[in-house]
This record gives C-alpha cells, structure tokens and sequence, in this order.
C-alpha cells in the first residue's frame, strides 16, 4: 500500500483554534506528521515592542484565552525582577490563586475534552459542569471567566475580600469530592483505560530528548516543574508535590493532571487560609534599567518562558515567548509515529494543544490519484468502531 | 534534582568556550561566537548534563542579532549560551541534530528574524502564512510594512 498524505485541518468546529497537519500515512498506520502553525500568529511580539509596559500587560494576557493569567504573571514577574521591585505578600497570595484556579479550569476542560474525543460524553458533561464552580469563583473574584485582569506591573489590581475567600472556600469541598471521582474512575472505567491505556507512548528518554514539557513530561517519569524547580509567587511557602507518572501514554497523562487537579485545590486553599494582610501593589518605576531576564513560569500545559529585554526606556527592547505547546510539538510528532490514525484526535488532544484540528479531510491516494474527503463526524465513527472492535477483543 | 550548578564550576568546565557570569541565582549566561556555540551545546550536554533544550531566543540588537540558547538538566540551573551574528549574513550551523527540540524554534527565528541555520533539515516556514513575501523578517528593528504589499488574508480586487 502506498502512502498517503493526509492533510488535517486547519479549521473544524469542536476544538478551538486552527492548526494544520499533514499526516503521512501508510495504510492506517502513521509514519510522519507535519505542521503548519500560521494561522493564529497575530504579532503579539512586535507589537509588545511599541507598547509602554502598562499597555503590554493586557496584550500579552490575550496570547492565550485559557492560560491569560500566566502570561500576564511571566511578563509582569520578569519586568519586576528587572525594575527590582518587591511585591507586596497579599499581592503574590492573590497571583497564586487565581494562577492554581486557572489551572484547575484548564484541566478539567482538558479532561472535557479528552472524553469527547474517545466519545465519552457524561464525563465531558460532568467535569464541564464541576469546571463552571471554578469559573464562577474567578468571575467572583476578578468580575471575569477569562482574562482575569488581575496582574498590573507591581501587583494585582483586585482586592479579595473576606466574602469572596469565604464563598471560595466553601466550594472546594464539593470539588474535592468530585476530583476524587475522577481519580477512582480513570483508573476503574472501562471507556477510559481502553482508549488511553499504551496510546501515544513517550519513554522517559524519548521525552528528554524531545524536549516535551508539563503534564506530557510528567507523564512518563521527568519531575520537571517549574513551581519547584524555580520558584516563584509563594509556592516555596505553600505544601504541595510534583505529580508524576510512569505509564507515559494518555493515561499516565490524565492521571498527572487529575492528580494535578487536588494539588491546586491544595495550594488554593492553603493561600486563602493564610491570606496575609497589606498593600497589593507597589507604585512602579516609569522606566526599566537595561537588563535581560527569562522569566520562567508553569502554565497548565508546561513550562512557558518569557525572554525579557529591557532598554531603560519605558517600553521592552524585545519579549520572546516560547509557549508550551510549541514545546510539545516536537514530541508529538514523534509518538504519533507507527499509531493508527484514529487515535490522532485522543493524542493530540492529550497535550492540551493551545491550538486545534480538523474541519476535514481530504485523503489522496497516491496510487490511483483519487481524491475524497473525509469529515470529522468519520473520523471520529471510525474511532468509535474500532472501540467496539476493541471491547470485542 | 541535584544541587545547583556553581559559576567556578561552569567556568572551569566551559573554558575555552566563552565567557561566563552569573546574571542571578540559577541562572549562568556564556558569552561565545557563532563559530563556538555547537562546541559549547555539546560541551555543557556531555559535562554539565544539561539535557533540556527551554528555548532558543532570538534579539535584534541593532548592528547583529543575537541567538540565545538556554539550555536546563538536573540540576536545574539554566545555560544560557549567547552569540552574535553579523546581520548582513546572519548564519549559524544547526544544532537540531544533537538537540531535536531546537528544530522547530530554529523554523521560528529562521521566518521572524532571516537567521540561516546550516544544515536544517528542514528549514521551511512555520509560524507566517504562505502569503507573506519571501525575505520580509517582521521582527527586525527596522522591518516596516510595505504599503503596497501583500502580507496575506483577501486581496482586494478592484474594477
């Protein structure tokens, strides 16, 4: 059998943002991924560069809609170290929560979305509807879902108030209980071990030499967090562990996240318990003196850095951000090699892409030269008949 | 995790390589040549175990542009190794072969800045459209938009 070229995306309607594959395949089994990753670059970079750093702030929180406040935390922590600024305790308490919050929605979306996928939809509806206790405590907290607008250079720009941590608090426990379920069932549910258990596998090795990062990483063994590896905000004070796994497949990568999840239900409560008292901010400094600073933070997905340089004028010289997913491109080119094509969805869909898939697809045989096209809604029928196929085994 | 690397150490091991400083903790920032920074990858993979590649960043400074390549291990101190390349010919040999993870960030400097990295497998364009002109580099300092030029999207058509 001839290989195929099969060119996924760049636009379809269940995940969000375009990003395109072409996947080259033999029969159904995959032998080389290629992507194309053009269609969401807005020049954000460049446009930082003309933007004095009260006006970058908010910019930079628009790279990303679901980990807004990583971005804005990088940037404003990095520009901080360079102004040698200290920011007030309160202020690096209020940074965490929200930080550990956005993580918590971030990942029960994640597992929303990989129940879809293997076409599990009671949980994608569960952990939707547990993610929406989280939302509403940060559109409580900062009046928004998404974009919190917390961060400002020199602080937060929101005060907590007793109410507020006190309607936080009372919603963890009905979370905990859930984050307990999900733990019990990803190791017990039959949908779930079938379609996660051995696929997209990345050995330890394979992870360190392919530079995969964040939950992917921790996934097959590598303890690399940022939280601990460099701390910064307060997670040097608050207990908590790295969570890791050793299956390396999408497995061991919802068990990292899930067991990610009650650590930051952990750290979110231990800093609204302890909450110090004082100031939020600081007045900064117009200008930053010339410097540079890699400010190293742990978003949802990974590790994402922000490479600072400042000029001494008002504005950055350069900021070049490296995002998590683009890290794990790398390495999900490689562990889609050799799987089936139906599993595409479920792997890519395991690094928590910040970028997305297919509207559909065309498949041309190279041998004949024929041309069709394959929908999404096929795929995913294709995926679920080799379930069944599987659950017959 | 093992213990953080030290400056003496780092100087001592990189000797030859560049010039070292410690910019804060956990951080150490070698200072080399383009000619030097494949000599310097291997040098601190093999012997200071940094076996993580964070990024490659990439500046504009003027009369060259600069490369910076932060390397992490174990020990959880980040390399960073810089060079300068003159900007008229900005060339350097690829690292993608020792280090894969470079490949897709060296496509990234390769489309916004115009570095050449020798000897990329693959060094087509990722992060721009395919509308965009062939040797533009939007993050040059001094890159403006043409005003009759076509950089993507839908083009007008006019009667």
């Amino acid at each position: 059998m001839p290989e195929v070229i099969v060119p996924i995306g760049p636009q379809h309607p269940a995940l969000k943002e375009p990003v395109n594959f072409r996947v080259i395949a033999d029969g159904e089994k995959i032998v080389r991924l290629e992507l194309d990753i053009s269609y969401t670059h807005r020049g954000i970079e460049k446009a930082a560069e003309q933007r004095t750093f009260i006006r970058a702030l908010p910019l930079l929180e628009r790279v990303c809609g679901i980990c807004s406040h990583s971005h804005s935390t990088a940037f404003a922590k990095g520009v901080e170290e360079l102004m040698q600024l200290t920011i007030p305790p309160r202020a690096q308490y209020i940074r965490t929560i929200i930080g550990e919050l956005e993580r918590m929605h971030s990942h029960l979306l994640w597992l929303g979305v990989a129940a879809h996928e293997i076409g599990f939809n009671t949980l994608f509806m569960w952990t939707w509807r547990d993610r929406e206790a989280v939302q509403d405590t940060l559109e409580e907290m900062s009046g928004n879902r998404v974009h919190y607008g917390m961060n400002e250079v020199g602080g937060v720009r929101r005060d907590l108030t007793p109410s507020q941590v006190n309607a936080a608090l009372q919603r963890l426990p009905n979370l905990e209980e859930r984050i307990t379920k999900y733990v019990d069932m990803v190791q017990n549910q039959e949908t779930m071990l079938l379609r996660f258990r051995g696929i997209g596998k990345l050995t330890k090795e394979e992870v360190l030499k392919y530079g995969a990062v964040g939950p992917t990483a921790r996934a097959s063994g590598v303890d690399y967090d940022i939280r601990m590896d460099d701390p910064y905000l307060v997670y040097a004070d608050v207990p908590w562990n790295v969570v890791t796994d050793t299956s390396g497949d999408v497995y061991g990568r919802t068990r990292v996240r899930i067991g990610e999840l009650a650590e930051s239900l952990k750290i979110v409560r231990s800093c609204l318990e302890h909450l110090p008292e004082g100031p939020i901010r600081v007045n900064p400094p117009k200008t930053a003196p010339k410097g540079e600073i890699l400010s190293r933070y742990e978003a949802p997905r990974g590790e994402l850095v922000h490479f600072i340089r400042t000029n001494g004028t008002d504005r950055v010289e350069r900021v070049d951000i490296r995002t998590p997913t683009l890290a794990n491109w790398t390495s999900v080119a490689a562990c889609l090699v050799n799987q089936n094509l139906a599993d595409i969805p479920v792997i890519v869909a395991a690094i928590d892409p910040c970028l997305s898939c297919t509207s559909r697809i065309t498949i041309v045989d190279k041998g004949d030269g024929n041309t069709g096209i394959v929908t999404w809604d096929e795929l995913r029928r294709r995926s679920r008949l080799r379930d069944r196929r599987q659950e017959g085994a | 995790m093992t213990s953080p690397l030290t400056l003496d150490f780092v100087m001592e091991t990189m000797k030859g390589s560049g010039t070292a400083e410690q910019v804060r903790s956990n951080r150490i920032r070698i200072t080399t040549t383009p000619k030097r920074v494949r000599d310097a990858i291997t040098t601190s993979r093999e012997l200071l175990a940094c076996e993580r590649l964070i990024t490659i960043s990439a500046a504009d400074n003027g009369r060259t542009l600069e490369l910076i390549y932060h390397l992490t291990g174990p020990h959880r101190t980040v390399i960073s190794i810089a060079a300068e390349l003159p900007r008229d010919a900005p060339e350097i040999p690829t690292v993608s072969d020792i280090l894969p993870p470079a490949g897709i960030y060296e496509r990234q400097i390769h489309d916004l800045f115009g570095i050449v990295f020798a000897g990329h497998p693959d060094l087509k364009r990722i992060i721009l459209g395919e509308d965009w002109p062939e040797h533009e580099y939007p993050l040059r300092k001094d890159w403006k938009p043409g005003p009759d030029t076509f950089y993507g999207g839908i083009r007008e058509e006019r009667i």
